[in-house]
C-alpha cells in the first residue's frame, strides 16, 4: 500500500481493505480508520509501532495491553483494519471468537497450551495470584473444557458456547 | 447483557467499557461539570468496583477464557480515545468545491497570500523590530525604575499589539481588566503560544513558559524576563519545586505584575480541555480565571506541537483573513476551607469550561510526553488483582492478602486521613503512582 505511507488513500486501496476485512467496514468507516491510523503512525513510517500503540493513555492502562501490542506485529493499514474488524457490529460471532483465540494463543501454534494459558493469565490477573494458584486454575480450565492437555479452537469455542459476545462491539467514528 | 447499546460507548471511566460508574452522589462522578475532580487513590477504587461488576462470576471456564471485554477496551482505545481528541485539529468542510465557489476561493487564496501577508509582514517587521529596539534602549540605559518597568510593560503591550494585528485579530474582551493585586495569580486555558499575545495586547502579564529553542528563546530571555517572566522544564521534576516556590515569591510583591498561569502544561485544541495542575491552586492566592475562546472560522488557532513547527503555525495565521477571538476575565476565586487544591483546580476548570465551551477531559496533559501505565502500574495491578480475587474464589480459597477492593478502600481511607490537600502525593495523571499498601 504505497498510497498510505505517502498520504493519500485511494479507491483501489479502499477496496482491497474492504476485501481484506471481509465487508464489515463500510467506505465512510475506512476512511475514518485510515484518519486514525495516520493519527497514530507519527512518523508516517506506513505502519505503527507498539511505543505508539502504548502512547494511547486508556490503551496502556489495560491490563493486556503487552499482549494485544505484540499480537499484531506493526501493522500497516491493512492488517490494522483486519485486527479492528471482529469488533464491527456486521462481524460474524465466529470471527470474535477466532480473534480471542489468536490472541489467547500467545505462541501462535493454533492450539492454546499451558504455556498460553500461564502467560494470559499472568497478564490478566497479575503477580497476586500464585504460581501453585495459576497452575491449579489451569488444570481445572482444560479439566472442564473436555480434558484434553490443550485446548483446539473448537474446544475453545464449546467452551465459550453460552458466552454472549454482545459486548464485543467497537464503534468507528465517523464524520458525518 | 445481549443488547447492542446504540450510539457511541460512553463509559465514566476512561479504558473501560460497558459500566458506568456507580455515583451514588454527585461526589463520586469521576469529572462532572461543575464539581470536583477525584483524587488518585478513588479513582483506582472506582477501576476495580467497575472490573468487579462486570465480571460474570458464573464459572471458572468462562472468567478465564472469556477475554472479550478487555480485548475491546483494548482495540476501542486503538480506534478512538478521548486523549488523543484533545489535540487534533479538526478539519473544515471544503467549500470551495462548485464551479461559482472555486474562483472565488482562488481570488481569496491570491489576496490572502499574495497582498495582506506581504503587507503584514512588513509592517510587523517594521514596527516589531522598532520596537524591540526602543526596548533594548530602554533596558540599556535607564537605571531600573518603576518609570522603567511601567515603560517596558507599555513596550511589551505595544509589541503584542503589533503582532495581533498582523494577524488581523477580531478580539473581544469582556469582563473587568485585571489590575495587578497582592496574592492574586491568572490562569487560563492553553491553545497556542498565541495566548500570551493576544492578553498582553491588552494589559500586560508575567507568565511561567516552557523555555524553548532559537528565535522564540531570544525573544522569551530577553524581552519577556524584564517582566518577570519564569521559565522552567517540564520534563525537569526538580523543577516543579522551584517554580513553585518562584509563583509564591512573585505574587507576594507588592505591585507584582499579574502572573498568568497554563495549568494544563500543554496546548490542547480548544474544543476540550486536559486537567488543571494543581500547583497554582496550591499556595494560597486568589486565583482569577481566564477563559479563551478562538472562533475557528477564518482559521484554526490551535498549535499541534507535534505536527506544526511554530513559524509554520504563524505563517498559517498570517495568511488567513482574521483571527476571531473572545477572552473572558471572569470572577476571582478562593480555596474554600474544605477544598484541596485539586478540587479547587477542577471547580475553577469548570468555571473557565463553560465560558470557553470546552468538554472537561480527565487526562494529565503531560501524558504526551510519557506512557501512563508504565509509569503508574499500581493501577493495572489493581485491575488484574480483582480478576485474580474472583478465580481464587473458584479454588475455594479466600484470599490470603486483602483483596483488592478492600486494599482500594484502604488507600483511600489513609488519603482520607491525611487529607488536608497536602496527602495526596504529588502525582498529575489520573492514575495514582502508589497505593501505600502495594507490594
Amino acid at each position: 500500500m504505497g498510497q498510505a505511507a505517502s498520504g493519500g488513500l485511494t479507491q483501489g486501496d479502499v477496496d482491497e481493505v474492504i476485501a481484506a476485512s471481509k465487508g464489515v467496514f463500510n467506505q465512510a468507516e475506512i476512511e475514518s480508520l485510515y484518519k486514525r491510523f495516520r493519527a497514530l503512525d507519527r512518523g508516517h513510517k506506513g505502519y505503527i509501532s507498539p511505543e505508539e500503540f502504548l502512547s494511547i493513555p486508556e490503551l496502556s492502562i489495560n491490563p493486556v495491553a503487552q499482549r494485544l501490542v505484540r499480537c499484531c506485529e506493526c501493522p500497516n493499514f491493512t492488517t490494522f483494519v483486519k485486527m479492528v474488524a471482529p469488533f464491527s457490529p456486521r462481524a460474524s460471532r465466529e470471527d470474535k471468537l477466532v480473534f480471542m483465540f489468536t490472541v489467547y494463543d500467545v505462541d501462535g501454534d493454533g492450539f492454546i497450551s499451558r504455556e498460553d494459558m500461564s502467560m494470559m493469565l499472568k497478564q490478566l490477573a497479575g503477580s497476586s495470584l500464585s504460581e501453585e494458584d495459576r497452575q491449579d486454575i489451569i488444570s481445572r480450565v482444560l479439566e472442564q473444557a473436555g480434558g484434553a492437555e490443550r485446548l483446539d479452537f473448537a474446544a475453545f469455542k464449546s467452551a465459550l458456547s453460552s458466552a454472549d459476545l454482545g459486548n464485543m462491539v467497537v464503534e468507528v467514528p465517523v464524520d458525518l | 447483557m445481549g443488547e447492542l447499546v446504540k450510539g457511541r460507548l460512553e463509559s465514566s471511566l476512561p479504558g473501560l467499557r460497558g459500566i458506568v460508574a456507580d455515583d451514588k452522589d454527585q461526589e463520586h462522578a469521576l469529572v462532572t461539570r461543575e464539581g470536583p475532580t477525584k483524587g488518585d487513590a478513588e479513582i483506582d477504587q472506582l477501576y476495580a468496583e467497575a472490573e468487579d461488576k462486570r465480571l460474570l462470576k458464573t464459572s471458572l471456564l468462562l472468567d478465564v477464557l472469556n477475554i472479550s471485554n478487555v480485548l475491546t477496551d483494548g482495540v476501542s482505545a486503538m480506534v478512538d480515545d478521548s486523549f488523543n481528541k484533545c489535540f487534533t485539529s479538526t478539519r473544515p468542510e471544503p467549500w470551495n468545491w462548485n464551479i461559482y465557489l472555486f474562483p472565488i476561493w482562488v481570488v481569496g487564496v491570491v489576496i490572502r497570500y499574495l497582498v495582506l501577508f506581504p503587507i503584514r509582514v512588513t509592517l510587523l517587521f517594521i514596527g516589531f523590530n522598532a520596537l524591540i529596539v526602543v526596548f533594548l534602549l530602554v533596558d540599556l540605559t535607564l537605571m531600573p525604575s518603576k518609570r522603567k518597568m511601567a515603560m517596558q510593560r507599555k513596550l511589551v503591550q505595544w509589541m503584542c499589539s503589533a503582532w495581533v494585528a498582523a494577524w488581523h485579530g477580531v478580539i473581544r474582551y469582556h469582563g473587568p481588566k485585571p489590575t495587578p493585586g497582592k496574592n492574586r495569580i491568572w490562569v487560563s486555558n492553553h491553545t497556542s503560544m498565541i495566548d500570551y499575545v493576544v492578553l498582553c495586547s491588552y494589559s500586560p502579564f508575567a507568565v511561567i513558559m516552557q523555555l524553548h529553542y532559537g528565535w522564540i528563546a531570544f525573544l522569551q530571555k530577553r524581552i519577556l524576563s524584564s517582566l518577570g517572566c519564569l521559565w522552567f522544564n517540564r520534563t525537569e521534576v526538580n523543577d516543579r519545586a522551584v517554580v513553585a516556590a518562584r509563583m509564591k515569591d512573585h505574587v507576594n510583591k507588592e505591585d507584582a505584575i499579574p502572573l498568568l498561569i497554563f495549568p494544563e502544561g500543554t496546548c490542547v485544541n480548544n474544543e476540550y480541555t486536559v486537567m488543571f495542575k494543581r500547583g497554582a491552586f496550591d499556595i494560597g492566592a486568589t486565583v482569577c480565571p481566564v477563559a479563551i475562546k478562538y472562533n475557528k472560522i477564518f482559521v484554526d488557532a490551535f498549535w499541534n506541537s507535534r505536527r506544526e513547527a511554530f513559524g509554520k503555525h504563524l505563517f498559517r495565521l498570517m495568511t488567513s483573513w482574521a483571527l476571531v477571538c473572545d477572552v473572558y476575565f471572569l470572577e476571582p476565586q478562593s480555596i474554600q476551607p474544605e477544598e484541596s487544591p485539586q478540587e479547587f483546580a477542577g471547580r475553577v476548570q469548570a468555571m473557565i469550561a463553560k465560558y470557553a465551551n470546552l468538554r472537561i477531559v480527565p487526562w494529565d496533559g503531560y501524558l504526551k510526553y510519557y506512557n501512563l501505565g508504565e509509569k503508574n502500574p499500581g493501577l493495572i495491578e489493581k485491575r488484574r488483582r480483582v480478576l485474580a480475587d474472583v478465580l481464587r474464589a473458584y479454588l475455594g480459597k479466600t484470599s490470603a492478602a486483602p483483596s483488592a477492593m478492600a486494599l482500594a478502600k484502604e488507600g483511600k481511607a489513609a488519603v482520607e486521613l491525611q487529607s488536608d490537600g497536602k496527602g495526596q502525593k504529588g502525582t498529575s495523571s489520573v492514575a495514582s503512582a502508589a497505593d501505600k499498601k502495594d507490594r
